[in-house]
């Protein structure tokens, strides 16, 4: 057999074709999503290969600098430089959305299951109560929450993590509820079987699939959010680098002609966004074909 | 069918399209755009510097600024006189002055106002309650104002808007008016060069000449003041024609492109608006003065200003601004700018070094200000990090929360800005340098000699040694150190080219009688 | 009849639960903030008498289950109490920017919606095609792009490199709303008066701002009229128009569509949270003086009764326009009987 690199690529690359046949476009927005994902988390993990300045040097150019040269995205008007800040940025940006994600999963999946498998009492009015929520617009939530917490990466990742505890819930409790009734959970009641083993072993992993999917979309919405409240001056200090803020910072100079602070930063939002939405669409559709065409 | 009403919907969105978009025959009006906000129409309770800016045209007080100017004149008195002791005021008013709901004027009207203020209790009110202690109407057109002190300034006092007169017959008693709606009649009534015509808080105010003015009649009979959200749209107003004049306060960015423009009009002054670092001085480090020396010797102007403001604004090396008798930089002689040296010489005095870093907390408040804040405290921080002996952490709070802190003493620098009361260099001193006023703003200063000082400057009443007085309070500060003065903010006003007679004064007071848009 | 009388009344009982809940949250959440708000509204000369006095006066020394009871008694009687920064009452300052924030959305929604369907529907009938991908691509991707920064890029283009459209507020300099404002919508105002100069003014200082909310959500409609359409597209009085000859287009614009059309007004009603949301940030970016605004220019200033009768507002308008949509729902398919 041929282990050599070439073949080895070969192979993989053979494999993503064959994969891109059986499913259709769907495979590549996939892999589209995921090349963007690693791409600026790589970016994230080792800033220093992407950009020799340091985001919060005063001194690193002229100021105002256009793109070009030196400065591949221009520099700002505190002379530091955009692209700098648009790498290191994206550290604060994904630790706080994959965060505030993970958080909202433990707690809505957690809540969801014991919730649907409970029933009773404790059911309706945690459906109740995650309902409301629910229906209410997430980013006014959110907003008013980051408002009363204060800036600081902890507060902002706690807001937004709020809003998607009833995502989970709905979905978990959903899935939990039906597979409760399926014949093999009564079998294994029948045998004996713990409630901590029916739901740990039969419905936990049955969950499981389709909230992978549920949480990219959730990140990519939590990324959303971030810019939004960092955009608007809540959530984090200024001391932090975040390509929300630096839009809201670079819109003064929108009539002075200075289109880079403003046209970067937004350019980076929506490309890892969509980059985790690409992901997430993608993984749907191959995981569950029309699970999500509601 | 179809057809008939896609015919019907085109020639409907036809005729909309050619119509011209001027309503309300409003091509006459001045219109003045500014992105500050009214509070409250209340002279008793309004203490921001754009609502006594139209105070000054809709109202008058008993002494007046002449537009541009910097003495008093002349307003609804005509003539002054001091007792021998210095505490009475006997002010003569003009007679048949009437408002401009048709009431007359006199000195009942006067004695009303300043009751009112005093009971009220506004904001601004300590103007009045803590200089007079009573009025006397002497005559229907003589009122005594009786003074707990004399007081070497209380004519440029009584010539601010708590001082005003309102019409007894229009304002409540007992309550602030925000909104003219709540006034009887649902309109502002006054004394001044104009009057109110419409009002709409946040959109604009329409005002028009009053013919019963007792000065100058104004040169245009309707000023607008359009009231722009953001500084980004106004910028863009002026540039297209829209509007006429542009106040407060534009992004450096903007005043940077609009002062190259060949399409408006610059006209700049001095304003009388400071910038500085307070220290607490009441806890650690600050209460060592060696190290409040240090980091204001490490304060290096010139750079800052041209990052922050694009070169907008003039440094400040005294808490007295400059234009004001008694000036001296005294800042520049004792530590000049960004000095390195002595930083470290000082703070090497204290124990501190490159290993053993000062650390304090830089405190800034990211609206009140305007949103260049971020970047002046991080300029600063950097500033301060450079000297290699400092590690300076910026935070901040929004100003309530602001406000609360430095009563708590939480923040052990920060950054405040002061637009003054009346135009006295005590404004600008005992404020922040007196045991009370400084409790006050969080900085806790207090030294009893001092505080003599300041008495002695605030009842002298020889200029020659008023002047003597404040040089050495001056240089005093530059030892203390309790604040650390940084600039002084320049005033912008641009306008189209046709546009004359904008008079700015360093008072801040800005007429629209003397405009005037020529062909 | 009954039974659809009967699920009204249930559904209304149902919602005050929700009305409820949402109260407590916000309640709770605006609770939980640091800073004393009366002193630093009280100015720095202010005494610790006077400090005292304003706090008994707003109630802030009850305890928090006082404090509770007293809130849910006056929302429930619509009186959200007085600003304390301004001397203003809440109701006034909401019902002053509302007809705003309606408007706005009101436009978004209507471009959204043509956007959206016209789209969609094309998708539909395009099924598999390049044009389908296309368009699906164009959803996700609008999607991500955040309204914001999408309002910024747009004034850039039309309103500073081109110079086209006004960038901010609801009319320009020199047309003074004070002049005609009666309902607060302006569209309505200028009608009523007949000043149609006014009108135009008005209408083009919406296009951006509608244009812009409307862009970011178009690309839910045209998912959701798209999978509707495949399903009606596949029903069979469709084939047997097909059969029957009547033109392509005609089958899916006019028959198909309109078939599609009812399950896709109801989504509007829940798609109503997603604009009020966008249109915050839409408001903040063109200077729209609405309800969005309002509550960021008070969450500033700390002015904690405005932000509480916002964010109820709020939660009003969401509770009340799920239980006209689900009401609605049901009159239309009489699968949904509770």
């Amino acid at each position: 057999m041929n282990y050599s690199p070439a073949s080895a690529l070969a192979r993989v690359f053979s494999s993503f074709t064959s994969m891109g046949k059986k499913y259709g476009v769907e495979w590549w927005i996939l892999v589209a999503g995921a090349a963007i994902v690693l791409g600026i988390v790589f970016m994230a993990a080792f800033p220093d290969i992407f950009t020799p300045f340091n985001p919060y040097d005063q001194a690193a150019g002229p100021q105002l600098a256009p793109p070009g040269g030196a400065h591949l995205m221009g520099t700002d008007n505190l002379r530091r430089d955009v692209w700098a800040r648009i790498v290191f940025g994206s550290q604060t940006i994904l630790r706080v959305s994959v965060l505030a994600a993970i958080i909202s999963s433990m707690i809505g999946i957690s809540m969801g299951l014991l919730s649907g498998f409970s029933g009773g009492i404790l059911d309706r009015i945690l459906s109740l109560i995650m309902d409301s929520v629910y229906v209410f617009p997430g980013l006014i939530l959110a907003i008013a929450f980051a408002a009363m917490f204060g800036p600081g990466v902890i507060n902002i990742t706690l807001a937004v993590s709020v809003i998607y505890i009833p995502t989970y819930f709905r979905l978990v409790r959903g899935q939990t509820l039906s597979i409760k009734q399926e014949l093999y959970v009564e079998a294994a009641r029948a045998i004996g079987a713990s409630s901590t083993t029916i739901l740990w072993e039969y419905i936990f992993p049955n969950v499981i699939a389709t909230t992978v999917v549920v949480f990219t979309l959730n990140v990519a919405d939590a990324i959303m959010i971030e810019a939004a409240l960092t955009y608007l001056g809540l959530g984090l200090p200024p001391s932090v680098v975040d390509w929300g803020m630096d839009l809201a910072m670079g819109k003064k100079f929108l009539p002075s002609g200075q289109w880079w602070l403003i046209t970067f930063p937004g350019l980076m939002i929506s490309l890892l966004a969509l980059g985790f939405t690409m992901l997430g669409e993608g993984l749907a559709e191959i995981l569950n074909p029309r699970l999500l065409e509601r | 069918m179809k057809s008939i009403k896609l015919f019907v919907f085109s020639m409907v969105l036809a005729c909309l399209t050619i119509l011209p978009t001027q309503g309300f025959a409003a091509e006459q009006a001045l219109v003045y755009g500014t992105t500050e906000k009214v509070i409250d129409m209340d002279p008793a309770n309004a203490y921001d510097f754009h609502t006594w800016e139209i105070f000054y045209n809709i109202y008058q007080g008993l002494l007046r600024y002449p537009p541009g100017e910097t003495n008093l004149v002349p307003g609804l008195a005509e003539s002054y006189e001091i007792s021998a002791d210095g505490k009475e005021y006997t002010f003569t008013l003009r007679q048949g002055l009437k408002f401009t709901d048709g009431s007359h004027f006199d000195a009942t009207a006067v004695k009303w106002s300043i009751d009112r203020v005093m009971a009220l209790k506004g904001d601004p009110s300590w103007l009045v309650t803590d200089f007079v202690d009573h009025v006397d109407v002497v005559d229907t057109y003589k009122v005594k104002f009786i003074l707990k002190n004399p007081v070497a300034y209380f004519p440029s006092l009584a010539a601010s808007p708590p001082y005003y007169p309102v019409n007894p017959n229009i304002y409540p008693k007992d309550k602030i008016v925000r909104d003219p709606t709540e006034l009887k009649g649902g309109k502002l009534v006054g004394l001044g060069p104009y009057k109110v015509v419409s009002f709409k808080r946040d959109q604009e105010i329409v005002m028009d000449a009053n013919p019963g003015f007792y000065g100058e009649k104004a040169k245009n009979d309707r000023v607008v003041i359009r009231y722009f959200a953001d500084a980004t749209t106004m910028r863009l107003a002026l540039e297209k024609g829209e509007i006429d004049i542009a106040f407060k306060s534009l992004n450096p960015s903007d005043i940077k492109d609009l002062q190259k423009s060949d399409k408006v009009q610059t006209i700049t002054a001095q304003g009388p608006y400071i910038r500085y670092l307070c220290f607490c001085c009441a806890n650690e480090p600050f209460d060592n003065k060696v190290l409040r020396q240090a980091v204001a010797a490490a304060i290096n102007r010139p750079p800052l200003l041209e990052k922050v403001f694009l070169g907008q604004n003039a440094p400040l090396y005294s808490m007295v601004p400059m234009g004001m008798w008694s000036h001296i930089d005294a800042f520049k002689d004792a530590y000049g700018d960004g000095n390195m040296d002595k930083v470290k010489e000082l703070l090497k005095s204290q124990g501190y070094s490159e290993s053993n870093k000062l650390e304090f907390e830089l405190w800034y408040t990211p609206s009140h200000y305007g949103d260049t804040e971020v970047d002046l405290a991080a300029v600063l921080q950097q500033q301060l990090n450079a000297t290699g002996v400092i590690k300076a952490d910026v935070k901040s709070a929004e100003w309530a929360t602001y406000r609360d802190n430095w009563s708590n003493k939480v923040m052990s620098a920060f950054l405040l800005g002061w637009y003054p009361d009346y135009i006295d260099p005590d404004n600008y001193t005992a404020a922040f340098g007196g045991t009370a006023g400084s409790a006050g703003l969080g900085i806790y200063f207090s030294d009893a000699a001092w505080d003599k000082k300041f008495n002695e400057g605030q009842t002298e009443t020889d200029m020659k040694k008023r002047t003597a007085i404040y040089h050495e309070i001056q240089n005093n500060w530059a030892d203390e150190v309790p604040t650390a003065p940084i600039f002084q903010g320049t005033l912008y006003v641009f306008a189209q080219k046709n546009i004359k007679g904008i008079l700015l004064s360093p008072t801040l007071q800005f007429n629209y009688g003397p405009i005037e848009r020529v062909k | 009849m009954r039974h659809l009388a009967k699920y009204i009344i249930t559904r209304i009982l149902l919602t005050i639960p929700m009305v409820l809940i949402l109260l407590s949250i916000v309640f709770l959440v605006l609770r939980i903030m640091p800073g004393d708000p009366v002193s630093s509204m009280l100015g720095g000369h202010a005494p610790e008498k006077v400090i005292e006095q304003k706090k008994q006066e707003l109630g802030l020394n009850e305890p928090m289950a006082v404090q509770y009871v007293s809130y849910l008694w006056q929302v429930a009687h619509l009186d959200l109490g007085e600003s304390m920064v301004f001397k203003q009452r809440v109701t006034t300052a909401i019902a002053d920017k509302l007809p705003a924030t309606i408007e706005l959305t009101a436009c978004g929604m209507i471009i959204t919606l043509i956007l959206g369907v016209f789209l969609g529907a094309y998708a539909a009938d395009r099924r598999r095609q390049v044009q389908d991908s296309m368009i699906r691509l164009y959803g996700i991707v609008i999607y991500c792009i955040p309204v914001y920064w999408l309002g910024l890029m747009l004034q850039l283009i039309f309103g500073i490199w081109l110079d086209v459209l006004p960038i901010a507020g609801r009319t320009g300099p020199r047309v003074f709303a004070s002049t005609f404002e009666q309902t607060g919508f302006y569209l309505i105002d200028t009608l009523l008066i007949r000043d149609f100069a006014a009108m135009k003014d008005v209408m083009i200082h919406l296009t951006l701002p509608a244009f812009t909310l409307g862009l970011t959500l178009s690309g839910i409609f045209i998912r959701l009229t798209r999978a509707n359409m495949l399903d009606v597209l596949k029903s069979d009085y469709i084939v047997a128009a097909e059969a029957r000859g009547i033109r392509h287009r005609r089958i899916v614009y006019r028959h198909a569509l309109k078939n599609a059309f009812i399950p896709i007004l109801t989504m509007m009603g829940l798609q109503v949270a997603l604009l009020m949301a966008g249109a915050i940030l839409t408001e903040t970016t063109f200077s729209w003086p609405g309800m969005g605004r309002l509550l960021l220019e008070r969450i500033y200033l700390r002015d904690y009764p405005t932000i509480q009768g916002v964010i109820i507002v709020f939660a009003l308008i969401v509770a009340g326009v799920s239980l006209v949509v689900d009401i609605i729902y049901a009159m239309i398919d009489p699968r949904i009987r509770y």
